[in-house]
């Protein structure tokens, strides 16, 4: 088996990783149409709970606090530490969430390009009417996919505790829209009540939720006040 | 953070006070991961005196509840403060977890 360059490599897939694999159509590589932004806020947080699982950050419903600020070694995480820990006050979840958001395409294409070297996505460049460039990425192995569905589905239909990281994926794929997508086929009519709970444990995931709601009600009053003239 | 730990029978009661944060959560973890390595198999958080609870912490105990029903054992928190209780709610913890209005019953 190759050693991966990375070292990094060797390691499971960050929480970003996951988001971003679980938000691509499994048959076509295509981003899958989610709300607007509820990606971005979900990829947002995911780095925010991949930080505060090394132990880097903690997280409550003032603040978010950098408790260690040593590199974790993963480029994916490590600027964003350093921008935690360059602002002189403390700023909140929902501040953070805003911020990393706004990169979300630079978050998006570095998890994606981490999935890529681990040889579970491939890479398509296609050209729509020999101009425009259309990148894909359909999986290679639908392995890592496959046992995160098991696994939060068995989570979800049974009555067992969460693993904390499986109450934090749980809560970003519910807070970013994904649960309809992750979960399809799956009959969740009476389980409601518990997707409901789960999804709630993690403070960083409630916020992502209430983010990608703010951000739907404000595209919503925006369309509402475009006028419709024919 | 405080931490006291006493044995009411087969229960292991750990008491906590002032904060769990992510500071002292290692600290927390630690214990709770000798007392499953050691078979425990009742563990109770007296989280009366607990005044502060952040993500880190929760998840400390989270951790412990889930490894305890793995291992066949139950994991209850007790007595919970105004502060803790608020943060139980917010995280749907009532539903999921093991809670008791006191220590006593938490003990019985």
């Amino acid at each position: 088996m190759p050693v991966p360059e990375n070292p990094h490599l060797a390691a499971e897939l960050t929480l970003a990783e996951d988001l971003a694999l679980l938000a691509l159509d499994d048959q076509t590589g295509k981003r899958l149409d989610l709300p607007p932004d509820a990606l971005a806020y979900g990829l947002a947080g995911a780095i925010i709970l991949d930080l505060s699982l090394a132990n880097r950050v903690d997280t409550d419903q003032q603040q978010l606090t950098v408790l260690n600020a040593t590199p974790t070694g993963d480029n994916l995480l490590d600027p964003w530490l350093k921008l935690f820990q360059s602002v002189p006050q403390p700023k909140s979840v929902a501040f953070w969430l805003r911020e990393l958001a706004l990169a979300q395409a630079t978050i998006h294409e570095a998890a994606v390009d981490r999935l890529v070297q681990r040889g579970i996505l491939r890479r398509e460049e296609r050209r729509l009417l020999w101009v425009f460039g259309v990148r894909r990425h359909p999986t290679v192995d639908g392995r890592e996919r496959i046992e995160v569905r098991t696994r939060l589905s068995q989570l979800i239909l049974g009555n067992d505790l969460p693993a904390p990281r499986d109450a934090i994926l749980l809560s970003l794929i519910h807070g970013c829209r994904l649960s309809d997508h992750v979960f399809a086929g799956l009959d969740l009519a009476t389980r409601q009540g518990r997707l409901k709970a789960l999804a709630s444990m993690d403070l960083v995931g409630r916020e992502v939720s209430a983010a990608a709601v703010i951000s739907l009600d404000v595209v919503g009053r925006a369309l509402s006040e475009v006028p419709l003239s024919f | 953070m405080n931490l006291r730990e006493t044995r009411s029978g087969a229960v292991t009661v750990l008491t906590l006070s002032g904060r769990l944060d992510g500071l002292s959560a290692p600290t927390l973890e630690a214990h709770t991961t000798r007392l499953v390595a050691e078979d425990a198999k009742r563990l109770v958080f007296d989280c009366s005196e607990l005044n502060y609870i952040s993500s880190a912490g929760l998840r400390v105990f989270l951790a412990t509840a889930k490894q305890m029903q793995s291992l066949g054992g139950r994991c209850g928190f007790a007595a919970l403060s105004p502060a803790t209780r608020q943060i139980f709610q917010l995280s749907c913890l009532f539903e999921l977890l093991e809670v008791h209005d006191t220590l006593a019953d938490a003990c019985a």
